[in-house]
């Protein structure tokens, strides 16, 4: 019943409030007295050293995809276990299918390296 | 506690089931195979393209024609198995065979003799499996993302080469796209008529139709968004950008099973849509045909004349083949195509399949380890250094150009004859002048072979793999040229047109 | 059914209150973990404010609202100040949707105690949880700062990791289950085994499940010993370098706001939500709120003693367990979850 939604709705909202008045009132009742040396780039009390948004290692994004692809499994698998006990024997097989086939492409992820480190 | 699928859907498709095994395991063994014996993933590979075949012929064709069905649908409706798409599944696996042959020595030379090359070509063909068979909006897609994702990943095999890279995600970025327009399309088809089923949206379309004089302007909509993705990916201009950097920057065995099965692929899905589910919107999908095959062959053969890469000037002749088969669809009148220029279109599809395979074997064999291959000056006195491929190479060339005896000509017979029958006479004469435009650049390549002198005189080395894979192909389109009464009778047969007469009467 | 607008009353009242409990909750969580881990570690822990340091979060409090706030001018100005709220506001969601006793009747209105009864409550969690990723790789990302982005990269990538296998650990619950719904799921661990055993989920086969569940949820809470992303000696304070007192604290309260959250699902999921043990008094297992209480306070304090006890991971220790170990074995947890109930029925 879409009606069950809308206190979400409203915690979200409640939420949405408070928030940013707390920040607001923060705001209004703090020192605000800023020098140079406060505002630099924390570096362990040295001047920075090369730009911030320099290059880092690709491993971040093999992460980010292997876990969109394993996602999308739990979400497919989500369904089914909800609605086991109606698909019987024959889902529970299809599913393992599934698994499988998800399970052969983990396997190959696991030897060519891709969870090093990751 | 209901059962959707039987145990005949599974037998149905087990010429899937089979490839797909086949990958799977591909991509386990190569896990453990020393780096010296990867030729055994194209091994396995190739036998399991010849155990589905075996599975299609076994398990489909030959009980269809026993118990005199013209067809079996599978999957609750949502996969029909036809003549059409059983000669369709026997394309996409004689491309990929070749294909794999082709492939074994140039990915060593290219140190990128990984397993999952094979297993994402297996894969691919699935996908085209699903696309061919598909009567049902849903499976079609599903089809078409899975072979288009196998693709982009093989177009960019070759992680090192700037080129391999950047084709990939051009043909990505573009692929992408024009799937989600494809899938907005479809998705309004279903809103119209409430089902995903082709069939189903054909009688409703139709009953919707039946009196009006204009069509609903959201079938037009949706016709035209869902053109634009079926056009997207046979590479018809003005959708024909990603083709050219695709082609060039691929792998050269890739760009072959490309330019052939995926085509392929995308064809057969464009006949069942337009064919099967579209028929009533005919009169307004025509005047796009027509508008499209001009610019396509257009476009493509001014722009091949001037190329010097090899890849990039047959990709611009693939680009011009998709305008003359275009026309194969123009042909009819506004409320049923012509089945002549649809027997075309298949028949051009079965021998571009062999001719284009062999042209971009020659050109894989050019690859060396110091020389890359790809430019007309390194197909320079290919006559001296290896007679036999120039020779082969010549007739592959010819055959695309449509001379006859060779089985390029069948091709475009077929199609013209259609065009004249159905008295459009300026297109078929548009499409003759451009098929000779066509001429000159392939001749352009054969004068290289022949008449010029070779700038490196060393023997070409030419693998095992690759003399069968243009063996099969020189030997498919001499005999298609010379011999076409039993593949004519083949077409005739997934289309199911009726048997007329002997050889003499070719005509028909 | 209750007529529309006493439906919005009522729902406001119980947003109200649950805000009210909730936010109290965090910051004497807080106080519970310093007094805790200090007497862990062989101190008292705060003693000064308040009897038994009982005000120190308040003190905290007015620490966070007075202190002076830097926006550092190399910042991302509108991502900058958005991610600490956004941290908190998803942190906060969850609760809206976990029961915390059965239908009551109050004043003639008659209304679960609960938000809201939504029948894909779980996948509503899982939802919000992972949008919280969303706040740590922000706040990193926008504070160009060199520590920051690698903190936050850091962080993102772990609680990422872990959510696959947290996901994967909870379709045992669903399959025996056999639906998304909260209030639902502890219905069906109703009953007793044998008379005295509670048919918890915990007891009734999902205990792997439940281990996978509680290291999958310490790593994506950030907590040790999964708390690389905001160690103190390693990345300065990771994700969070650049942010001061109220935005600072407003992290805080996301993460002891997720740790409470976590612990209210593990309650819910597997120990049976507010359902009392079956042995005892009568009027002791009439107390849903009572018993959901304590169950969580359970949880709570496992958390900080854990905390106070283990050392950390190293970062590629850390993704190597989430992705070789408890992925792996949430699988096999599920396929034999669902081969064992499969031969059951």
């Amino acid at each position: 019943m879409p009606q069950n939604y809308v206190p979400i709705f409203i915690f979200v909202a409640l939420i949405g409030v408070l928030i940013p008045v707390t920040l607001l009132a923060a705001k209004l009742v703090r020192p605000d007295n800023p020098n140079k040396t406060k505002l630099m780039p924390y570096e362990c009390g040295i001047d920075p050293v090369d730009h911030a948004r320099g290059r880092y290692t690709v491993r971040f994004y093999i992460v980010a995809i292997l876990f969109v692809v394993f996602d999308v499994e739990t979400i497919f698998l989500f369904p089914w276990a909800v609605k086991f006990k109606a698909l019987g024997v024959f889902g529970l097989i299809e599913i393992l299918i599934f698994l499988v086939i998800l399970i052969v492409g983990y396997i190959w992820i696991w030897k060519k390296g891709a969870l090093e480190w990751v | 506690m209901a059962q959707y699928f039987t145990l005949s859907d599974y037998s149905m498709s087990l010429p899937i089931i089979l490839l797909t095994l086949f990958a799977l395991d591909i991509l386990l063994i190569d896990l453990w195979i020393p780096i010296d014996r990867k030729w055994f993933n194209a091994v396995t590979a190739f036998v399991g393209v010849l155990v589905s075949a075996a599975a299609v012929y076994l398990r489909i064709q030959r009980p269809l024609d026993a118990a005199g069905l013209p067809a079996q649908t599978a999957f609750m409706n949502a996969m029909l198995l036809d003549h059409f798409a059983i000669y369709f599944w026997y394309l996409f696996l004689a491309g990929a065979a070749i294909a794999i042959l082709m492939s074994v020595r140039y990915l060593e030379i290219e140190h990128e003799h990984h397993g999952e090359f094979y297993a994402l070509i297996l894969f691919s063909v699935v996908g085209m499996m699903c696309m061919a068979a598909g009567i049902d909006i849903v499976l079609i897609f599903i089809g078409l993302e899975l072979m288009a994702i196998s693709t982009y990943v093989l177009v960019g095999f070759l992680r090192t080469d700037r080129r391999s890279n950047e084709a990939a995600l051009k043909y990505l970025l573009l692929g992408a796209f024009s799937s989600g327009i494809f899938a907005y399309g479809l998705s309004l088809f279903y809103g119209l008529t409430g089902s995903t089923n082709l069939v189903v949206i054909q009688n409703r379309l139709a009953r919707e139709m039946a009196g009006q004089a204009h069509a609903n302007p959201i079938a037009v909509i949706a016709l035209l968004t869902t053109a634009t993705g079926l056009f997207f990916k046979i590479a018809a201009v003005p959708f024909h950008q990603w083709a050219p950097d695709a082609y060039e920057g691929a792998p050269t065995s890739m760009t072959g099973f490309m330019s052939v099965a995926v085509k392929a692929a995308a064809w057969a899905m464009l006949l069942r849509i337009l064919i099967w589910g579209l028929a009533p919107l005919r009169p307004v999908y025509v005047p796009l045909l027509v508008f499209v095959s001009i610019a396509t062959m257009t476009g493509a053969n001014l722009a091949a004349l001037t190329q010097n890469n090899l890849k990039r000037l047959l990709a611009y002749s693939s680009i011009a083949h998709v305008g003359y088969m275009l026309l194969g669809l123009v042909a009819g009148d506004a409320h049923s195509p012509m089945a002549d220029g649809i027997k075309g279109i298949l028949i051009y599809l079965l021998v571009y399949t062999f001719m284009n395979l062999g042209a971009f074997a020659v050109i894989t064999s050019l690859r060396q380890r110091e020389v890359i291959g790809d430019e007309l000056d390194d197909i320079a006195g290919l006559y001296s250094r290896a007679p036999t491929e120039a020779v082969l190479m010549l007739i592959f060339l010819l055959s695309l150009a449509g001379i006859p005896p060779l089985a390029g000509f069948y091709g475009k017979y077929f199609i013209f004859l259609s065009l004249i029958e159905s008295k459009h006479y300026v297109l078929a004469s548009l499409a003759v002048l451009y098929a000779v435009f066509g001429l000159y650049y392939y001749m352009k390549i054969a004068n290289a072979m022949f008449m010029r002198e070779a700038l490196d005189k060393t023997r070409l080395p030419i693998s095992l793999g690759m003399r069968t894979a243009l063996w099969i192909s020189a030997f498919a389109t001499l005999v298609i040229g010379i011999y076409p009464e039993p593949f004519i009778r083949a077409v005739n047969w997934s289309l199911g047109i009726a048997q007329v007469g002997p050889v003499a009467s070719l005509v028909r | 059914m209750l007529s529309i607008e006493t439906y919005i009353i009522v729902s406001v009242i119980k947003t109200v209150i649950a805000l009210f409990v909730l936010l109290t909750a965090v910051a004497y969580c807080v106080w519970l973990e310093r007094k805790v881990v200090g007497h862990i570690q062989n101190r008292w822990g705060p003693t000064r404010v308040g009897p038994f340091g009982l005000l120190q979060p308040l003190a905290d409090g007015m620490k966070f609202l007075f202190k002076e706030d830097l926006t550092p001018p190399h910042v991302y100005k509108p991502l900058y100040i958005a991610a600490p709220m956004l941290a908190v506001v998803f942190a906060l969601t969850s609760i809206a949707v976990i029961p915390i006793g059965n239908w009551v009747t109050i004043g003639g209105v008659h209304t679960p105690l609960q938000i809201t009864d939504v029948n894909i409550g779980l996948l509503v969690i899982l939802g919000v949880t992972s949008l919280g990723v969303y706040g740590v790789a922000l706040a990193g990302w926008s504070s160009n700062s060199k520590y920051s982005l690698l903190g936050g990269l850091r962080a993102s990538a772990q609680m990422v990791s872990y959510e696959v296998s947290l996901g994967l650990s909870l379709i045992g619950v669903l399959i025996m289950a056999g639906s998304f719904s909260l209030r639902e799921i502890v219905d069906a661990q109703g009953g007793t085994f044998w008379g005295f055993i509670p048919r918890w989920n915990l007891f009734h086969g999902q205990i792997v499940a439940f281990f996978i569940y509680l290291m999958a949820a310490y790593a994506e809470t950030n907590r040790v010993p999964f708390d690389l992303p905001e160690a103190e000696t390693e990345l300065v304070a990771g994700y969070h370098t650049e942010y001061s007192a109220m935005k600072f604290a407003m992290f805080f309260m996301a993460e002891y706001a997720n740790m409470i959250t976590v612990a209210c699902l593990a309650s819910v999921l597997f120990l049976g939500g507010w359902k009392g043990l079956p042995f005892g008094p009568a009027w002791l297992q009439d107390l849903p709120v009572f018993w959901f209480v304590l169950k969580v306070f359970v949880f709570l304090f496992i958390y900080i003693w854990v905390r106070g006890t283990l050392p950390r991971f190293r970062y590629d220790q850390l993704m190597a367990f989430g992705w070789k170990f408890l992925l792996p074995l949430a699988i096999a947890n599920l396929v034999i979850t669902a081969l064992i109930v499969a031969v059951r029925a």
